[in-house]
């Protein structure tokens, strides 16, 4: 298992009126044998990263690196496994789940050998090995999603890329599946990007927070102190709005200001200045003397700043109150 | 495609029929050119261009030979040409419709723009250019036909490869490094075979038809050859005489032209359309009962209410079994459970909008005052009106996409209150503004498509908000949101409530956002509620699985060093529900008395469990400074 | 986010991005069908001027006729000369009785447009209320009956061939009942059975395809809003039902309607009907390409004009379309 890092990827869509940069200059390690969890809004990108890294999205700019080498060819990549979202559309109706599995083998191997991993694997994951001549379509979710993880694992990969892996599931099943990557991580020391839309589960699993916000890293660090002392107002304003119990509705939290924009920017034309000043609950809208928010892209000096936060005020963002 | 799905065709009453003629036919194609062969040849000068005789029982041709033998000869020619030219298609079809996907980008590209410019033509103007190249005559209409087919066979190719190369398992298979032409191989081709045979299949029947046409004009097959549209040709210009002589090959050219689109098309109901398969109604449920006496405290009242499909096997399945529901006015109850639960079913029961088939009985249900079962659908639209609003869980595809957003609206109070175009177009305008939709008048004037998800959402309080509701049903409605537009949403359901004092029944998985907004808690699981409780409560949870529910989802304060607590199995399917505890089965507590269905009971004030073992222990969950609903 | 995309300034109409787009790929269309019936009679094998003079041909007759063909110029040549006499309105003049092909074609063309256009209305009239009407009825599996009625009905006439069915009703409403003329264009009553005979089947697919459409629009999560705001069950179809069931029934008619312009020929050949389809089948057995040529033009372009207003009034009918959001 080694590390992987992002340095300025750049990955863009389309062209003309329809362009759209979906991530934007990302700068992102995973350090060996550690989870990096990756929040952010549906939209921001963070599937599009995680394609770009096994080659299934075109990159436009910058370098992904697995150790420091370049990944360039297919062979490079191989070593990169990503698991989707979907456990019913991401395994092949036709095949049995062995023969998925077994397609991901590297090299070449004899029948016997084949079958001996395959039950290997699946026992790995908690499946009955007998299960490896069943097709998939009379699998659960998280059943399919076992499978689907297995066959990322007989890739023999060095980075597991997990993309939203339980929020097709069903609220009982998904427990389950954490747990499951919990465990895998532990016993065999996977280095994963985990990537979810909610925090309460990507900080069950991570060791390392990422936040995403149109295209971009906003704040990263170690999960404890991102969670607890968030330096990016986007951070804050995601942590403020999950469900919790104990938490009422009408608390007020920073980020109901009724001065703000409610909903993101379109990606197509991101603002000016800070992308979230319009939301920001400590940005230009609330105090107008911050001009340079509305001016001044806070990205360039952010590997600088505490969390490597994209926020002129950064040092600023009071801690959350413990829950 | 499995085997069952061919039986299954043949099943089918018009595809048993085709597939008995296709055989009938292939048999004529064999035996009738060996028996009949040289007796459709002779010439019978005695009698030429005659009507039916008992000689010639269809008559016979300008040179006395026999119409109905050489309409039984003519099938082997007839259908071979047919199929000759529907291999040429399919061949050369596959091979167009599979190389944009082994090409690269750039000429796939390419070679796409090329079948979509040749598709634009109709297939017989292409055959009439072809028929020019290649010469009058079969062999030249062989190539015709099958070269004219192959741009609208390679695009439905190209169709199917595209949609199948979109799949989330080749791009897996990509990942893990399969090469081209084995994903071709094993991922694409196999996963498109099914629309590929059917439509050969009736590609076969249009080339046998094309042919006759061909034919017929005197461009396909020459003299002395001769196949049914030939015959038919030159039927026609007796058909004043002898008609038989021009019905007989028309007739055999419909039959074995319907024979083959009419098994491709059996084929494809059963693959594609498994609503198709006949289900016999099964007799209707006993009437319901109607209410009695309506109870003024509660805007909705629920008893035994079930909602029940006709099964595939026959009878009934209820996905909805049972469900006890009240709603006091102005109070905000939130249902909970796993997908499948019959959470949205109960919904759609109380507001009179379930699907088509599906049967709703009840001991009794009230809606604000309205016993609407047992009653007709104009009569329960006239006493509901606008008394209950509805919030539906997927924005995108909640409104309608072809009419502008402020008219949708403005149509709730033009039908019920019969306001002018104008009025009601303020009224919508302010009611955007009510739900802090900005800009609401220019807003008004879109489409849906023009506004986001949350947006939307807030444009479907709106319209519940159009006149004054007494019950406002969310059915997931911040499901597909973000956390952010998540907590927006939920605030303004909850001014809303706080303002208009409607009652709101706040549907969800997720039970920390129940948590939030709602003062009741009711939980459901396979088609029943199994515990009902006020949200302050929650932490003294009795029934096992609300218990496990709260356990198992992780939220901020979990212990992230402990693994989180797992239900084993899965929820029972609703045609197949254990007898008793549904929950059963995955219940750690089970035993012996849980082979009994245990009914709601109370086990605290307020709070009432259907469980046998009912828990008492109060849960370890950071839950003690509940509040969500009280304020 | 797309309301965004819409409203930002600076972006010239999408209107006119749309028109321009669309036109080109028309003049692409144009030109690739110019040159493949140009291309045609070079596809031929052997010389076309011989096949069509015969083997008994005088050698004499023969070159000249190659000459006022201009076929012994260069390929090149020849091309240019027949773009620039497309342009002044010239076809080519047929081999065979030496009449500018322009000529016959102005001859032939409005019984042939007249023939398309009246079974096209006659489609369009019955097939949307029919559709309409049998998913109105059939919605959510009521009626088997009927439905079972409608659909194999429907797939049956569908599925027999304009000339087949021409041949059918020659038979049943001229021989045997001699109630409308079996051929030649004359009155009113000569166009009952070409036209029948040309939209009976377009008719009952279109049926069934609105039928399906409307079926699958009843299942969309906005019927049931419009159910839940309890409108009344006609405005529900009117409003909410229909006018998103139009756009594949646009789509579907347009190319119907391309089907039948050339359905045309076979029809014209039954009932003796003085249009182009009649002459470019005499004309290609006649080995008579100048003719051919022409008249394939005329079909192709017809088709291609179709469909550019098909897609036009996609366009204008669904406010997601392409154009928008480019
Ligand atoms: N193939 C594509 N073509 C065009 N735009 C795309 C494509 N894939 C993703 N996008 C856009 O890129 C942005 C980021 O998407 P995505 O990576 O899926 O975000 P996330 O995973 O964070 O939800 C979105 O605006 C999305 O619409
Ligand atoms: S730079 Fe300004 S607007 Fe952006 S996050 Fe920081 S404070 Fe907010
Ligand atoms: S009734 Fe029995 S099986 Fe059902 S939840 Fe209670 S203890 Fe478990
Ligand atoms: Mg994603």
């Amino acid at each position: 298992m080694r590390e992987l890092s992002f340095e300025g990827t750049t990955v863009r869509f389309g062209t003309g009126r329809s362009a759209l940069t979906a991530v934007d200059g990302v700068d992102l390690v995973v350090p060996q044998g550690q989870v990096v969890g990756l929040v952010g809004e549906s939209g921001s990108g963070k599937s599009t990263l995680a394609k770009a890294a096994v080659g299934l999205a075109p990159t436009s700019g910058g370098e992904i690196r697995l150790d420091g080498v370049p990944l360039r060819s297919r062979r490079d990549r191989r070593k990169l496994q990503l698991v989707f979202q979907d456990p019913h559309a991401s395994l092949d109706p036709r095949m049995t789940i062995g023969e998925s599995i077994a397609e991901a083998l590297p090299g070449r191997r004899r029948h016997a050998a084949r079958s001996a991993e395959v039950a290997r694997l699946l026992e790995l994951v908690g499946l009955d090995p007998a299960r490896a001549r069943s097709l998939p379509s009379g699998m659960s979710g998280g059943q399919r999603q076992r499978v689907a993880l297995a066959r990322a694992l007989a890739a023999e990969p060095e980075v597991v890329l997990a993309d939203e892996i339980t929020s097709a599931l069903d609220v009982s099943v998904q427990g389950s599946v954490l747990n499951l990557v919990r465990d895998l991580q532990r016993e065999l020391g996977l280095t994963i990007l985990f990537i979810s839309h909610n925090l309460s589960v990507v900080r069950y699993v991570s060791d390392v927070i990422a936040v995403m916000y149109l295209g971009r890293i906003v704040e990263a660090g170690p999960a404890d102190a991102v969670l607890s002392a968030p330096k990016h107002p986007y951070t804050r304003t995601l942590l403020d709005a999950a469900p919790a119990f104990g938490v009422a509705l009408d608390d007020p939290v920073p980020a109901d200001d009724a001065r703000l924009d409610t909903e993101a920017p379109s990606p197509h034309d991101p603002p000016q200045g800070c992308r979230f000043h319009r939301r920001c609950p400590i940005g230009p809208l609330t105090r107008p003397e911050r001009t340079i928010c509305a001016e001044t892209d806070p990205q360039p000096g952010a590997a600088d700043r505490p969390h490597r936060a994209a926020c002129h005020f950064a040092a600023e963002i009071l801690e959350v109150p413990a829950r | 495609m499995g085997r069952e799905q061919w039986k299954a065709a043949l099943r089918h009453p018009v595809g048993a029929v085709a597939a008995a003629l296709l055989v009938a036919l292939a048999l004529l194609a064999v035996v009738a050119p060996m028996l009949w062969g040289d007796a459709a040849e002779e010439t019978d000068p005695a009698a030429l261009s005659q009507g039916s005789t008992s000689e010639h029982l269809l008559g016979t041709d300008a040179l006395g030979r026999d119409i109905l033998l050489r309409v039984l000869v003519a099938t082997r020619y007839s259908l071979g040409l047919a199929l000759l030219a529907t291999a040429i298609c399919v061949v050369i079809g596959v091979l167009l419709g599979v190389l944009p996907a082994v090409l690269g980008r750039r000429a796939g590209r390419l070679v796409t723009a090329a079948v979509n410019l040749a598709v634009a033509f109709p297939g017989l103007l292409l055959a009439l250019f072809f028929a020019v190249i290649f010469g009058v005559g079969a062999r030249g209409a062989v190539l015709a036909i099958g070269l004219a087919g192959a741009p609208s066979f390679a695009r439905l190719v190209q169709t199917n490869v595209a949609a199948v190369a979109g799949r989330d398992y080749v791009a897996a298979a990509r990942v893990a490094g399969v090469g081209r032409f084995r994903l071709i191989a094993r991922h694409l081709l196999p996963n498109i075979g099914e629309p590929l045979v059917v439509n050969a299949t009736v590609l076969a029947g249009g080339a046998l038809l094309a042919f006759a046409g061909l034919s017929f004009l005197g461009l396909g097959v020459q003299p002395p050859a001769y196949d049914w549209g030939r015959l038919l040709g030159e039927g026609l210009d007796r058909i004043y005489i002898n008609p038989a002589a021009a019905l007989a090959p028309g007739v055999a050219v419909v039959v074995a032209g319907l024979a083959f689109t009419l098994l491709g098309e059996s084929i494809a109901q059963v693959v594609g359309v498994r609503a198709v398969r006949r289900r016999r109604v099964p007799a209707a449920e006993p009437a319901p009962l109607v209410a009695a006496e309506p109870a003024a405290a509660a805007v909705l009242a629920a008893d035994d209410l079930r909602v029940g499909f006709p099964a595939p096997g026959g009878g009934w399945t209820h996905p909805v079994d049972g469900v006890g529901l009240t709603v006091r006015r102005g109070e905000t109850v939130g249902i909970v459970g796993e997908s499948g639960s019959g959470k949205s079913l109960t919904a759609l029961a109380v507001a009179q909008l379930v699907p088509d088939a599906a049967q709703v009985t009840a001991g009794r249900l009230e809606v604000a005052g309205v016993a609407p079962l047992g009653r007709a659908d104009a009569e329960v639209r006239e006493l509901l009106g606008t008394k209950v609003a509805m919030v539906f869980q997927d924005p995108m595809t909640s409104f309608n996409p072809s009419m502008r957003v402020g008219r949708q609206l403005a149509e709730v109070t033009r039908v019920h209150e019969r306001q002018g175009k104008r009025a009601a177009l303020a009224r919508a305008v302010d009611r955007l503004r009510t739900v802090r939709v900005p800009a609401p008048e220019r807003r008004a004037h879109q489409y849906p498509h023009e506004f986001s998800g949350g947006m939307r959402q807030r444009a479907m309080i709106a319209m519940g908000l159009m006149s004054t509701p007494e019950l406002i049903i969310a059915d997931e409605p911040t499901t597909a949101l973000d956390v952010t537009v998540q907590r927006q949403v939920l605030r303004l359901l909850k001014d809303v409530q706080a303002e208009t004092g409607a009652a709101v029944v706040l549907i969800s998985h997720d039970i920390a956002v129940v948590a939030q907004l709602c003062e009741r808690v009711v939980v459901m699981y396979a088609g029943r509620v199994v515990e009902e409780l006020p949200v302050d409560r929650l932490g003294a949870a009795a029934h096992p699985y609300t218990r496990a529910l709260l356990a198992s989802v992780p939220d901020l304060a979990t212990d992230r060093d402990r693994p989180l607590a797992t239900i084993p199995g899965r929820p029972p399917d609703p045609s197949d529900r254990p007898e008793g505890c549904a929950f059963a089965p995955r219940c750690e507590f089970a035993d012996d008395a849980c082979r009994m269905r245990p009914s709601l009971s109370a086990v605290a004030a307020d709070q009432r469990a259907a469980c046998w073992h009912p828990r008492t222990r109060p849960l370890d969950l950071t839950l003690d400074a509940v509040t969500g609903g009280q304020a | 986010m797309t309301a965004l995309v819409a409203a930002r300034p600076g972006v010239a109409n999408p209107w006119v991005a749309f028109l321009a787009r669309r036109l080109g790929r028309l003049l692409l269309s144009l030109a690739v069908l110019v040159t493949l019936a140009f291309g045609m009679i070079h596809l031929i094998p052997g010389d076309p001027v011989r096949a069509a003079l015969g083997v008994t041909a005088p050698l004499e007759l023969v070159d000249a006729r190659r000459e006022a063909l201009g076929l012994n110029d260069p390929l090149a040549t020849q091309f240019v000369d027949y773009v620039r006499a497309l342009f002044s309105g010239d076809l080519g003049i047929s081999m065979s009785s030496g009449v500018p092909v322009s000529e016959t074609i102005g001859q032939r063309l409005p019984a042939t447009a007249s023939l398309a256009i009246a079974a096209f209305v006659v489609v369009m009239l019955v097939a949307v209320p029919l559709g309409l009407g049998m998913a109105v009825l059939t919605r959510g599996g009521r009626r088997r009956g009927t439905e079972l009625g409608f659909t194999s009905t429907s797939a049956v006439v569908a599925a027999i061939p304009e000339f087949l069915l021409a041949v059918g009703l020659v038979f049943v409403f001229g021989v045997t009942l001699g109630w409308f003329p079996v051929a030649g264009r004359g009155g009113a009553s000569s166009y009952v059975l070409p036209v029948l005979a040309l939209s009976l089947g377009p008719a009952l697919l279109l049926a069934r395809m609105v039928r399906v459409e409307a079926l699958a629009v009843l299942d969309e999560d906005f019927v049931r809003t419009a159910r839940a705001k309890r409108l009344p069950q006609l405005r529900v179809y009117l409003r909410h039902v229909f006018p998103n069931a139009l756009t594949s029934t646009l789509t579907i008619g347009g190319l119907l309607l391309s089907g039948m312009i050339v359905g045309t020929v076979l029809v014209e050949n039954v009932f003796a009907w003085p249009g182009m389809g009649m002459t470019i089948v005499s004309s290609i057995l006649a080995k008579d390409y100048p003719v051919v040529q022409g008249i394939v033009l005329v079909y192709g372009a017809a088709v291609l004009l179709v469909n550019l207003v098909v897609d036009v009034l996609l366009a204008v009918a669904d406010p997601r379309s392409t154009i928008r959001e480019g």
